[in-house]
């Protein structure tokens, strides 16, 4: 048995607090087809997909993105604790003053030429991963009066398997916006919350430069059941 | 129990950046997009297909994110969980992605799947793609299979059957069409996916 069979680990499709899936929530149970995964091939991303420079999100302009430099560590590991080698993950973040450098993006708050907020790496022999970026600022957002979305970092991991897949979002530690953001408290068990949440890694920076953060990932097994009640 | 509890999921919101997307992350008999790949095609029968993406009440849903995952035309995966992926074809990645238009519309360039024998069941799996939607308000990724018609292997399959009602299984079916979009030697099929509502789109546990 998964461990996301015995409690409540992802939010659910339908959120009141978050208004929009009201919208896109399936109405009808999902269906659980056998007590093992629908395909245990998962796509595999060679190294040509992440190249070492989109890693680092601060060298993509002509000068260093304006924000407070800061690295991000963090290992991909299985429900087991083994490492999940050699898989694609994605990064995707707003700027220092909360803006994204999207089309979709309408807040009043100013591009950076220098910062496009994506990157991408595939792990290493230990599961291991490694971003250089800027922490990103809060921002607001139509879902309610005085809606702010605390800082945060979108993460897409494809793991080994069809199963691991997952899209995310990474969270600061003591962010005063946390208890009123609908979408980190979606996620119903408050513990599970927490795993959302980066830890000051002092030392995973760089002296008298960058932040240093870790944030671990783990990932169902790649044959474990489907997720669900 | 693993000993380690899984990361939850979250909502991909509207602003997965629309540079991840190469101009051909869409069509998957190519895999020239990534540096260094093979600018090959792949091998099998060219298809073609499109669909438009609806919310509740019938409202097309932009900028969703839809990705496609299937095996090759002769049904291997170039994946190690596949035990014959020696066989699997070098052109081929068997993965893409697109984010829907502002109508709703998306589409995808690919070959027929082979069917196979689920190496973990032996049960034999019909032609089929894995298609996953994420976007905004939805908390997690759906993930839906679709089947093509006049398939025999359709009466067989795990997934295909694990829909109780018949009517609700025809929503997986693709159906022939015709789309001035698509290339002039690929066979084309439409599928809309209708994420809530009637004719809702059977999703499954994954
Ligand atoms: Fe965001």
């Amino acid at each position: 048995m998964s461990a996301r069979d015995a409690i409540e680990i992802d939010p659910p499709y339908d959120f009141p607090g978050y208004k929009s899936t009201a919208l896109r929530a399936p109405k009808q149970p999902l269906i659980r087809v056998a007590p093992h995964p629908l395909e245990i091939a998962g796509p595999a991303f060679s190294r040509s997909f992440a190249k070492e420079s989109e890693a680092d999100l601060t060298t993509w302009g002509k000068s260093a993105p304006l924000g407070e430099k800061m690295i991000l560590v963090g290992r991909v590991l299985d429900e087991d604790g083994k490492p999940v080698r050699n898989s694609l993950l994605e990064l995707w973040q707003c700027n220092a003053s909360g803006r994204y450098a999207h089309p979709v993006d309408q807040h009043n708050a100013p591009l950076d030429p220098n910062f496009l907020g994506q990157g991408k790496v595939l792990t290493g022999d230990n599961g291991e991963y490694r971003f250089v970026t800027i922490k990103p600022g809060a921002y607001p957002w139509r879902n309610h009066p005085w809606a702010w979305r605390p800082a945060h970092i979108h993460l897409s991991l494809f793991g080994n398997a069809y199963a691991q897949r997952i899209i995310t979002q990474m969270f600061f530690p003591a962010d005063p916006l946390l208890p009123i953001d609908p979408i980190f408290n979606s996620v119903p068990d408050p513990e599970a919350r927490q795993r959302m949440v980066c830890k000051l890694d002092l030392e995973q920076g760089i002296e008298e430069e960058a932040l240093g953060y870790r944030f671990d990932i783990v990932l169902r097994g790649a044959k474990s059941t489907p997720t669900g009640v | 129990m693993g000993k380690f509890v899984p990361t939850p999921s979250c909502t991909v919101g509207p602003f997965f950046p629309a540079h991840y997307f190469g101009p051909n992350d869409n069509d998957l008999t190519v895999t020239s997009n990534a540096a260094g790949a093979s600018s090959k095609r792949a091998q099998g029968t060219k298809i073609y297909i499109a669909g438009t993406i609806y919310e509740a009440d019938r409202v097309p849903r932009w900028n969703s994110i839809v990705e496609f995952w299937q095996a090759d035309a002769s049904g291997h995966f170039a994946h190690p969980n596949d035990p014959e992926s020696s066989k699997a074809d070098p052109d081929f990645m068997g993965w893409g992605r697109r984010a829907s238009e502002d109508d709703g519309y998306y589409d995808f360039i690919t070959v027929k799947p082979g069917g196979y024998k689920d190496p973990l069941t032996g049960l034999v799996r019909a032609p089929h793609i894995n298609v996953s939607i994420m976007g905004s308000g939805l908390m997690r990724r759906l993930v839906t299979t679709f089947f093509f018609p006049d398939e025999p292997a359709n009466a067989g399959d795990p997934v295909f059957n694990a829909i109780p009602d018949a009517k609700v299984r025809e929503r997986i079916i693709l159906k022939p069409a015709k789309f001035p979009r698509a290339p002039a030697d690929a066979l084309c099929y439409r599928l809309d996916i209708v994420l809530q509502g009637e004719d809702e789109t059977p999703f499954f546990l994954d």
